[in-house]
């Protein structure tokens, strides 16, 4: 059981060695990350408990699936498989744990706990004679992919403005509309196979083009039904709401910019800063989109001749 | 016509095409065959544009990539795609709003499945469908027959006979050579990056021949089978 976990723990430093951050700092960003941005959800909404046992849960998810749970089942006997997923959901679980109780959620951390380890003697089987419908089948691949992945976390931000509403707090409801923007920009973390870029018969320009109308007009769609309850219930905040909607959109084709800018490697640590300081000073966004959209082109010619 | 001169690629010291010059004329099949690491796919790539090279490769289609209907030896699918989502991707980037998939889909693929799940035979009938209904004008077929069903190996042999009739370009390579004597006018032969020699139709058989003695050799007595 040693051996494995000291083999994720190299995989994972390799992981961000290719990032280009050595481990110790990866480690030291990670929980600096995880320690903001959960002071940042517990400062803005009393229903951040919630939002965490959810995170918890989407990733505990990933530990069950099924080619994982069965390749492990293939390499340790019942014994110490069985130690190993309830380790591992442990491991995953503690951090998140440690949070609800610092924020005196006694009951939901033991429930997280609880839940975790129970769920470590599940695979989460995925239904493989049918695929998931979406609403983006004309534009595939980034909505329709992340909407399959992130299936769980979505209705989040719709019950969130279900809440918001019903008890009368607009900005609950503005913070279920920047989580669905935040949802969307994960569709965009992950590089895409250059075979993907390759086969578009379009100059770089234009295939970003593309990607951005894609990106608005599917993300418009998923924050629409609560852009238009929050103006109907708060006709008198509409300017705020539709600001703060497209500052939504702002940094979802930063992100989109910023996947291309670093092309065909992963996003590094540089733009994940400039991202990063966007969030306190948003007017840098008017200096990083044309900034990221050059790097972007730059880095297309390559594929898109 | 595709024109390949002086085609030159090395990854380091390691020089993995040297000097290839090859004219590929439409309405023509081509065969590219050599042992594995010859640079066949390297070849490919370089002609796609998916790597950088020295000399020029030029097409009366330019760019040619945006021309190209490129067949990979593995096909690359996301985890949670569609067949049908996948087809609907590739005709997407070339500006092609695909109709009638249901029709179109000869292979009797589940395209309303993950392809991720599809078996390795499903999905590279899926990959060369979606390439088929991007409308190419050339095609480069890596390893086509390698994984897919006796069945489909007959339908594949007539599509490129019917992409031949359409005057279209088509290059395969294939590591069975009765695949390729099958469907190809032309068989250029590589050996460790070098265009070994290049041979019609009528001399297949004899190519086939000497190809046999130059990989067998003596290896099989070297075993000592008892």
């Amino acid at each position: 059981m040693k051996s494995y976990f000291l083999l994720q723990h190299k995989m994972a430093a390799r992981r961000l060695d290719e990032l280009g951050i050595p481990p110790v700092v990866g480690y030291v960003l990670g929980a600096g990350s995880f320690i903001l941005v959960s002071e940042y959800l517990f400062y803005r909404t009393e229903f951040a408990k919630y939002v965490v046992i959810l995170a918890a849960l989407s990733l505990l998810a990933k530990t069950s699936e099924t080619n994982r749970t069965e390749f492990l089942k293939t390499v340790f006997d019942r014994n110490k498989f069985r130690n190993i997923r309830i380790a591992e959901n442990g491991l995953i679980c503690l951090p998140f744990c440690v949070l609800l109780l610092y924020h005196r959620a006694l009951p939901e951390a033991i429930l997280l706990l609880t839940g975790g380890v129970f769920l470590s003697g599940f695979t989460l089987k995925s239904n493989r004679s049918h695929a998931l419908p979406t609403p983006f089948y004309h534009r595939p691949f980034e909505f329709p992919v992340g909407f399959r992945n992130t299936v769980y976390l979505l209705p989040l931000p719709y019950v969130l403005t279900a809440i918001g509403l019903s008890v009368d707090n607009l900005n609950l409801g503005m913070f279920a509309m920047l989580l669905v923007f935040l949802i969307a920009l994960t569709y965009y973390a992950k590089p895409e196979n250059q075979y993907f870029v390759w086969t578009y018969s379009t100059t770089p320009a234009g295939f970003i083009f593309e990607k951005l109308k894609t990106a608005t007009l599917y993300a418009a769609l998923l924050a629409a039904p609560i852009v238009v309850s929050l103006i109907l219930f708060y006709p008198q905040h509409t300017g705020i709401i539709l600001l703060l909607g497209l500052a939504g959109l702002a940094f979802l084709w930063t992100m989109v910019l910023a996947k291309y800018a670093a092309y065909p490697n992963e996003l590094n640590l540089p733009e994940g800063i400039l991202m990063a300081f966007c969030i306190y000073f948003p007017p840098f966004l008017l200096v990083l989109i044309p900034f990221f959209y050059s790097k972007s082109i730059k880095k297309l010619h390559a594929f898109l001749k | 016509m595709i024109r390949v001169k002086e085609l030159n690629k090395q990854f380091g010291d390691n020089h993995v095409l040297k000097n290839i010059n090859l004219d590929f004329a439409n309405g023509h099949v081509y065969g590219i065959v050599g042992e594995n690491g010859a640079g066949k796919t390297t070849l490919f790539r370089c002609i796609a544009g998916l790597e950088d090279y020295q000399g020029t490769v030029s097409a009366e289609c330019s760019p040619l990539k945006n021309h190209l209907g490129l067949l990979l030896p593995e096909p690359f699918f996301f985890a949670r795609i569609t067949g049908k989502e996948y087809i609907r991707l590739l005709c997407h980037g070339r500006g092609i709003n695909v109709r009638d998939v249901e029709r179109r889909n000869i292979f009797d693929l589940p395209l309303d499945q993950y392809a991720s799940t599809y078996s390795t035979g499903m999905k590279k009938k899926l990959a060369l469908t979606a390439i088929l209904l991007q409308e190419n004008k050339y095609y480069i077929l890596d390893e086509p027959f390698n994984g897919v069903d006796i069945q489909s190996n007959i339908i594949l042999t007539e599509i490129i006979n019917k992409l031949r009739a359409l005057n279209k370009i088509v290059i395969v390579s294939s590591h069975i050579f009765s695949t390729l004597s099958d469907t190809c006018d032309e068989i250029h032969l590589l050996r460790k990056g070098e265009q070994i020699k290049t041979v019609q139709q009528q001399d297949f058989k004899s190519l086939e021949a000497e190809m046999k003695a130059n990989t067998i050799g003596i290896k099989i007595d070297q075993l000592d089978l008892k």
